[in-house]
């Protein structure tokens, strides 16, 4: 596939966006070199790229969050230099990012208003103001709803009120989907249609391939900080735009042949969790992951899996019922012990739960593992035997980094990664917990992390795998189950379910047990 | 080797900057208030003499072990602003003990230093309990304890007191000659009779057991992971809480040794003259030595060293020796925020570090691939 | 910042100046560039200009200054200071050339024992200590009878208060403090056996701030005052400007401590100090000076009590004109030794 340049029909007065020659050089990370960019107005323009290409600084450059060192940045025919988001908004860019940033406790005019109370007031002609946007749009938003009661979808849809109400004509959106179910993300797409024939022009952020193809009118591809290609949906497959984005061959996860035996190696029964009085965040959940099993549990965030994997971690006592590893009471147990029993935690968010972002690698390998051999002798750390063995994980599971003694902090998000799984792995753990272990990683890492997933379960370890990539979870796993507000629901064979019914039990749209088998 | 150097040149770098800029700042406000800079500087860089230097030593001695009792916390993001309290208290305890003598001379010695310890870890151990069981802040919890450790001692100073004649300071019971610790005689050295205090080795001590605590032991791995990031010591079976009561008992234990160089060594009792405050000062040292054992050790000389000469600014320069704590002042604040500036510095030059050794490594492949 | 006070004086005679010799021998000298005496004044924590202790010892030093034409370096403690440092202060005194030296405060006991051991040719004085640890041959050490001075403004108070109930604001709780406080209770007592007492220790030691803490001041005597008391007696040295304002409020009376504070303190309070106890640090260390001066230094104790005017009471502003005989006829008691005052 070559570069497309884009559509030279399109006159330069009919661009909303255009970059050119943009350069940012940035300490650590990839920069942006040497990117040009064209957005056609009244179009859905998709900029994809693996993590890590370079696509946030270059909304951030275009948010005006930073400068860029070179290039030039024109607006709808007019040569710009965007100092702040404010000189952004005034020439009509407005940016909906990937977290919120509402205040819950206020309502949805208040939320709109903030910030920009010159524009309509903060009372009636706001309210109105609101009202109108809604209608024009079709974003059915109520002023006067109170955001804590919203949904994920109804809140995106508030931010991108916020910013139609603060005049922008162009709306950035950043990974918009990755907080949605299958569902929302269609409405979510009708919605950004809605804008476009309004007479809007949307750029939007992604990884996901097939949502860009479905929803994009260009595709403009970011490999390693610099633009690689300009493509039409019409003429690429997923697959090929993927080995644009990769610049190779593109791997996907895929089972092999079970290796699921009867051995129960970790077992939850009756838990749950929560206050009197409330919901509960998890309920009545039951589970038995086998030996050589990897049990998939999918679900929309914030249903209850980070519960459940601090409740088998021991990071928070369940109200009631019992954890069993290969048949012995953990309940109780603190995490230390749960560790040293041979449950090996790969946590969600790497940098709070997984790293000493400013130490160096070779104590990033002592922790989580400090009283076992071969980081500690007795009441000492062997700092000697932590080193060697750091090298070893290094060497083994292809960590990226020139040293040992380079603080985790600077490596990049896969080879941080590789390292925690590294870690876990060297001790041989008997579950490996695994919760979104491919998340913000390149595609490189991702097939690696796979891969190793693939190896720890072929060893015999049962796995408990926690993703939102339903692709990730059809892929690796032998079940999947789906979590919603805290329980969890059936069986559901990878090898027949489709994403739809997963979506349909993650947002608990129809009764899942139809689907279950 | 050139990134180590560079590395030791960045660490060096923050403490030097706050220097730098508290001298400017003192010179502006110097120049502001009409006063004779040139002279000021005179009196403040002129070369200490030989009773100043052990005067130095002596209170760099003391200032060091309060510096180590706040850096332990400090290292677990716990600020143990109790040290001031902790070490009166358990100064007291200690006095009262030593005065009663009940055990001969080194024994007493070393028991007494014991009980003052204890002491101090208790009064320590009271905030880091209503931490983990009530999560009262410890900055609250102790400081309302410095005061209860005023008073409290106040009250048990009276009971204890033992009135010498003609004085209108009250005290314990003055140790006796073989319950002193002997000071080190410098005078075929320094041209002083002043002596070291015997105690600068329990400094010495406290020093090196803090290091090999820090870097060494699994307990002092744990406290570094706490202090680094609370999320992930959890994730990796740290008991925080349990964490958080031993690191104050130990801040404590350490406290504890404050006031021992002063009792042994100089007032032999504790009364109300006994010097205050050195809690407070324990916590810009550990400031601007950034916890770090020598770093500590070169600031408790260098606060020393302000204490010492700033006598001579009223006598030789005509200025307010006030102007000393303005300096102080100033130069923790500027610390603070030098070390966070460093701090990001060394963050993104090591990325950069990083990003370009690994492309080197890939070019050099890449060359042997083609080759 | 304070400032270098020299000595304004002018040498007129030259029996006046004479330097200070261990030997005791004098060394007669007609010539008038004779060097002046030096004195080196070591103030306790607030230096000059705290209108009370310190101002006191101060104000005998510019009364010698002027007659005998001395040379003065100052120079004060700092809160939280070594011990140390208050050798040093004193050394760099000595090494500044000052063979004179007066520590003012009880604090520099230690101290002046040391250093005054070190340096046999240096006269020294210390205010408000007599214990051995400042016992020396060349230590001179000034004690006062602030019992005895507080007995008497005690019974102003009790003279003149309609409610029968008066308070005491001190400080810091120190030994020395309370001297302040039981002569000033039995002095109240012997005129009204019942009246009520109201007391109130602003700091215990080793937190000297209650002596610099006009805030603290001001809130204990509103509590008195509130409660009923309508004079109150500080002996809380800075901190007494806050015992002031708050009688000023009150519109109550409000006793000084040290010096004559009806004129030195803030002019705006000056009308609801009824008296002050006087104690005479001024004449301490005028005495001092003028030992050295007239080559009559003598080591050891000197008390100054009521018998010598060490201690005293004021009556500037006239509040207690009506009850002076009476006050008289304590004084004569106690010098004459009838009345015994307790000092503890």
């Amino acid at each position: 596939m070559s570069s497309v340049e884009p559509d030279q029909s399109a006159a330069s007065g009919d661009l909303a966006v255009e970059l050119v020659g943009i350069t940012k050089r940035f300490p650590g990370v990839v920069a942006n070199r040497d990117i040009s960019l064209k957005v056609r107005s009244r179009t859905i323009h998709a900029i994809v790229g693996e993590n890590g290409a370079g696509k946030s600084t270059l909304m951030k450059i275009l948010y005006g969050v930073q400068a860029p060192d070179e290039g030039s940045i024109t607006i709808e025919g007019r040569p710009v230099t965007l100092k702040s988001p404010t000189d952004a908004i005034d020439a009509g860019i407005g940016m909906v990012f990937q977290h919120f940033m509402l205040a819950d406790n206020l309502t949805v005019l208040e939320n709109v208003v903030l910030g920009a109370e010159k524009l309509h007031g903060i009372g009636d002609a706001a309210r109105t103001k609101i009202r109108e946007i809604s209608a024009e749009y079709g974003l059915h938003v109520d002023p006067d709803e109170l955001v804590a009661d919203l949904g994920v979808g109804d809140r995106q849809r508030i931010e991108i009120l916020k910013v139609l109400y603060r005049g922008a004509r162009i709306l950035i959106l950043d990974e918009p989907t990755a907080v949605l179910v299958p569902q929302e993300v269609t409405e979510l797409f009708d919605h950004l249609r809605g804008l476009k024939s309004e007479g809007l022009t949307v750029i939007f952020i992604s990884h996901k391939l097939d949502e860009v193809l479905s929803v994009a009118d260009d595709i403009t591809v970011i490999r390693r900080g610099t633009t690689v290609a300009e493509v039409e949906p019409s003429s690429v497959t997923a697959r090929e735009l993927a080995e644009l984005m990769v610049g190779s061959e593109l791997p996907s996860p895929q089972t092999e042949e079970s290796t699921v035996t009867d051995t129960v190696m970790l077992q939850l029964t009756d838990i749950d969790l929560g206050v009197p009085g409330q919901a509960k965040t998890l309920d009545q959940i039951n589970l038995t992951i086998h030996a050589g099993e990897i049990l998939g549990i999918a679900g929309v965030e914030g249903n209850g899996q980070a519960e459940l994997v601090e409740v088998i971690m021991g990071m928070r006592r369940a109200t009631s019922g019992a954890v069993y590893l290969e048949g012995e009471d953990i309940t109780t147990a603190g995490v230390r012990e749960i560790r040293e029993a041979g449950v090996g935690y790969i946590p969600e968010d790497r940098h709070r739960h997984g790293l000493l972002l400013e130490s160096p690698l070779w104590e990033n390998v002592i922790l989580g593992h400090q009283t076992q051999p071969p980081n500690a002798k007795g009441p000492l750390i062997d700092a000697a035997a932590a080193k060697a063995d750091t090298e070893t994980i290094v060497n083994q599971f292809d960590v990226r980094t020139p040293s040992i003694s380079v603080t985790a902090g600077s490596l990049s998000g896969g080879n941080q990664q590789k390292l925690i799984i590294g870690r876990e792995m060297s001790h041989t753990p008997r579950v490996l917990v695994a919760a979104h272990p491919t998340r913000g990683v390149d595609v490189g890492a991702q097939a690696a992390i796979w891969d190793l997933i693939k190896t720890a379960r072929r060893n015999g370890m049962a796995v408990l795998l926690i993703s939102a990539d339903l692709e990730e979870l059809v892929g690796l796993s032998d079940r999947i189950r789906v979590i919603l507000r805290g329980s969890l629901s059936g069986d559901f064979d990878p090898e027949v379910v489709t994403k739809e019914q997963l979506g349909a039990a993650m947002t608990g749209a129809d009764a899942s047990e139809e689907t279950a088998k | 080797m050139r990134s180590n150097l560079r590395k030791i040149g960045l660490a060096l770098a923050a403490p030097a900057l706050a220097i730098v800029v508290a001298l400017l700042v003192t010179t502006i406000i110097l120049l502001l208030a009409g006063d004779p800079v040139v002279a000021v500087w005179q009196v403040l860089f002129k070369a200490p003499l030989p009773r100043q230097i052990v005067a130095i030593i002596n209170e760099a001695t003391v200032l060091y072990l309060s510096a180590v009792a706040v850096a332990i916390g400090f290292k677990m993001n716990l600020f143990n602003i109790g040290v001031d309290g902790q070490y009166r208290v358990a100064s007291f305890a200690a006095a009262v003990f030593a005065g009663a003598h009940w055990l001969p001379g080194w024994l007493n010695i070393i028991v007494a230093i014991l009980v003052s310890m204890a002491t101090g870890a208790l009064w320590a151990l009271i905030a880091g309990l209503l931490k983990v069981t009530r999560g009262v802040s410890e900055v609250i919890s102790t400081i309302m304890l410095n005061y209860i450790a005023t008073y409290l001692v106040a009250f048990f100073l009276k009971m204890a007191a033992v009135q010498v004649e003609g004085s209108n300071a009250i005290s314990t019971q003055v140790l006796a000659e073989d319950s002193r610790v002997p000071g080190i005689d410098v005078s075929w050295l320094l041209n002083t009779h002043n002596e070291i205090y015997g105690l600068i080795f329990l400094s010495i001590a406290v020093g090196i057991f803090y290091w090999f605590m820090l870097n060494k032991t699994r307990f002092g791995f744990d406290l570094r992971a706490t202090g680094q990031s609370e999320t992930a010591a959890v994730a990796s079976g740290i008991n925080v809480r349990k964490m958080v009561v031993i690191s104050m008992v130990m801040s404590g234990a350490v406290a504890g040794l404050v006031g021992m160089p002063l009792l042994f060594g100089q007032d032999y009792a504790y009364g109300d003259t006994v010097q205050a405050g050195l809690g407070f000062a324990g916590i810009s040292v550990a400031l601007l030595g950034r916890n770090h054992p020598i770093g500590m050790a070169v600031s408790a000389v260098l606060w020393g060293y302000l204490n010492q000469l700033s006598n001579g600014l009223q006598i030789s320069a005509g200025v307010s020796d006030r102007l000393v704590l303005i300096i102080q002042g100033i130069i923790v604040l500027s610390v603070v925020i030098a070390y966070e500036l460093i701090r990001r510095a060394k963050l993104r030059l090591e990325q950069r570090v990083v990003a370009s050794e690994l492309a080197q490594q890939e070019r050099v492949q890449a060359e042997e691939v083609a080759a | 910042m304070h400032k270098v006070i020299k000595s304004v004086a002018v040498v007129a005679a030259a029996a006046l100046s004479l330097t200070a010799c261990s030997s005791g021998t004098s060394s007669p000298s007609a010539s008038t560039d004779t060097p002046k005496i030096k004195v080196g004044m070591a103030y306790d924590i607030g230096g000059r200009g705290d209108q009370s202790f310190n101002d006191s010892a101060a104000a005998g030093l510019d009364k010698a200054a002027q007659e005998f034409g001395v040379e003065t370096k100052e120079s004060a403690a700092t809160a939280g200071e070594a011990e140390s440092a208050k050798e040093e202060r004193l050394n760099q005194l000595i090494d500044a050339g000052y063979n004179n030296i007066v520590a003012v405060g009880f604090a520099y006991a230690n101290a002046v024992g040391k250093v005054a051991k070190d340096n046999p040719d240096v006269k020294f004085a210390i205010v408000d200590d007599a214990s051995e640890a400042s016992t020396g041959d060349n230590i001179m050490n000034i004690v006062f009878a602030e019992n005895e001075g507080s007995f008497l403004v005690g019974a102003a108070a009790a003279l003149k208060t309609k409610t029968d109930h008066i308070g005491f604001v001190g400080g810091v709780e120190t030994d020395l403090i309370k001297k302040f406080q039981v002569g000033y209770e039995a002095g109240a007592k012997a005129v009204n056996p019942d009246i009520k007492i109201d007391v109130k220790y602003l700091t215990q030691p080793p937190d000297f701030t209650g002596f610099g803490d006009v805030a603290k001041g001001k809130a204990a005597a509103e509590g008195m005052y509130q409660s009923g008391a309508d004079i109150v007696y500080h002996a809380a040295g800075g901190s007494g400007g806050g015992v002031f304002s708050a009688a000023k409020a009150a519109g109550k009376l409000a006793i000084g401590v040290d010096s004559d504070q009806a004129k030195t303190a803030a002019e705006d309070v000056r009308d609801v100090i009824m008296t002050s106890m006087l104690k005479r640090v001024d004449v301490g260390v005028y005495t001092f000076i003028k030992s050295v001066n007239d080559n009559t230094f003598a080591a050891g104790p000197t008390v100054f009590d009521l018998k010598v005017d060490g201690v005293g009471y004021s009556t500037t502003g006239g509040k207690i004109d009506d009850i002076v005989p009476q006050l008289e006829d304590y004084k004569q008691q106690i010098i004459d030794g009838k009345i015994v005052v307790p000092s503890k």
